[in-house]
């Protein structure tokens, strides 16, 4: 887990790009240039409560003066989402991390492949401003309810023209991944949106090589036999015992008893919540620790145990 | 935006002069005497991996570190492991040297700026690495030389430069607060008696 710098940035501009979704542009406020990045990269957003969401970067790369990020509503969301909506104004401060790319645009294809789902398309449209500045032939297939509901539909015309595609369920065809075909060489398709437009798009092109087919995880997979029980847990140094009640995390419990706890995805993924542990049965859950770890590192972000763990802290 | 937590207990620190490298030095003689530097910047950072923010005045406490700074909250990345972090100060003469490429262990020359380095307070003319178990006052404010800084990996990978080797030895010094007050960029720094 590589660290990265968290800047105090300003909201210069801010509209709604469709009803529930917001587009935001950050500056910083006293330097001219921020950190560099590359299409396809996600910056943190983080709240005064220490929750952390991951959004892409929408904005140009080449331009160093800001970066734009693009907000959804999900009212059923984890809550991020609706803190942004009711917080953040035009001059507001959001603090937001440098940014990371764990889904880097290739530069050796020839032809390109972008397929995005409602606000999936973020991290697309700066792979479009970047493909169209090399010159590269691709396609951005946009997948949305109707046009109205199609996020930064403006930017990706004028940057696309005829490039863009776009499928809006309410009124026509939706977009069929099987139309994509067989492999051809020096090809890369790049897919954002929701598991089951991730889904469709990899069965569909399970014979395509892996290293063409491109995609980002920013929801747990989950896994539908797994019941969260209630457990006990010890901190170390100071022997207090807190209950984690099934339907929250250990994470959660720390932070309402005052220990600030680091954490990113809060799904398993990043790595950020790492904690060491002593003794108790732990149900990892995560997709970060290799197993020879396990023994005695835990994230506390999904991880959980049988009856009680005790806590390296 | 509040990043702190308000009900959060303040963090354990180790008395400069209980380290073990302060409680060894400062019974040992020797060392630079006949200085006299300055300060020069103040920065601060609210929280773990935040940016350093400039002060054109800060307060220094006693015991804890300076009002505003993430040693002080107790929200530094090393915070959980209780040691001298309750003022951090580095040379500019140090990063005047990475800037020259002096000596030469990297490809070019490094710019790291007062705001990026991460230590509290940026002096000049005064000999860090003589100061461990060293009583010396900046401006009002006494200082007690705990123990050298080291350089960490955690700062290469924030500022994406490979600073780690070119502040090997002049990474600064970690100090203790004997008695709290005021500092500004300007003030006097000198060496006490012990």
């Amino acid at each position: 887990m590589t660290a990265r710098l968290i800047m105090k940035l300003r909201v210069e501009k801010m509209r709604y790009t469709t009803p529930d979704v917001l587009h935001l542009q950050l500056v910083h406020p006293l330097r001219p240039t921020l950190p560099e990045w590359s299409a396809g990269a996600h910056v943190d957003l983080r709240m005064p409560d220490g929750r952390v969401r991951q959004y892409s970067l929408c904005g140009d790369p080449e331009d160093g003066s800001r970066y734009e990020i693009a907000i959804k509503r999900e009212a059923t969301g984890r809550g991020g989402s609706i803190w942004a909506h009711e917080n953040i104004r035009e001059g507001s401060e959001v603090h937001i991390s440098a940014p990371r790319n764990n889904l880097p645009l290739s530069v050796e294809g020839e032809r390109y492949i972008l397929i995005a789902g409602g606000i999936g398309i973020t991290p697309l449209l700066s792979m479009a401003r970047s493909l169209r500045r090399w010159g590269k032939d691709f396609t951005l297939h946009h997948c949305a309810r109707s046009a109205s509901e199609a996020p930064l539909l403006a930017e990706l015309e004028a940057i696309c023209g005829p490039s863009l595609q776009c499928w809006y369920s309410g009124t026509g065809p939706r977009f069929d991944p099987a139309a994509i075909g067989p492999y051809h060489e020096n090809t890369h398709v790049y897919i954002c949106g929701p598991q089951r437009l991730l889904d469709a798009v990899q069965s569909a092109l399970s014979a395509w090589p892996e290293d063409h087919v491109h995609s980002e995880v920013f929801q747990m997979t989950v896994d539908e036999n797994f019941k969260p029980e209630p457990f006990e847990a010890t901190v170390a140094s100071t022997g207090q015992r807190f209950l984690v009640p099934a339907d929250r995390s250990l994470l959660d419990v720390l932070r309402e008893n005052d220990y600030a706890m680091p954490s990113s995805c809060e799904m398993g993924l990043c790595g950020s919540c790492e904690c060491g542990y002593r003794d108790g049965v732990v149900l990892h859950r995560d997709k970060v620790l290799p197993t020879s770890r396990r023994q005695d590192r835990l994230m506390l972000c999904v991880s959980r145990a049988r009856v009680s763990v005790t806590l390296d802290l | 935006m509040d990043v702190h937590s308000s009900h959060r207990p303040p963090p354990r620190m180790t008395e400069a002069f209980e380290h073990p490298a302060g409680s060894i030095a400062a019974r040992k003689a020797g060392g630079a005497t006949q200085w006299r530097g300055k300060l020069l910047h103040i920065h601060v950072a609210p929280s773990a991996s935040y940016e350093m923010e400039e002060r054109h005045e800060a307060e220094c406490v006693a015991g804890r570190g300076i009002v505003g700074d993430r040693y002080y909250e107790g929200t530094g990345t090393y915070s959980p492991k209780p040691d001298v972090r309750e003022v951090t100060l580095i040379e500019q003469e140090a990063l005047d040297a990475l800037s020259r490429n002096d000596p030469p262990l990297q490809a070019g020359a490094i710019a790291l700026e007062p705001r990026d380095h991460r230590r509290n307070l940026t002096v000049t003319g005064v000999p860090l690495n003589h100061l461990v178990g060293r009583r010396f006052r900046v401006g009002e404010v006494i200082l007690r030389g705990g123990r050298l800084n080291f350089p960490c990996k955690y700062l290469e990978e924030l500022l994406g430069l490979p600073v780690f080797l070119p502040l090997y030895n002049r990474s600064g010094l970690n100090c203790g607060i004997e008695r709290g007050g005021i500092i500004r960029p300007g003030d006097v720094i000198e060496l006490l008696d012990q």
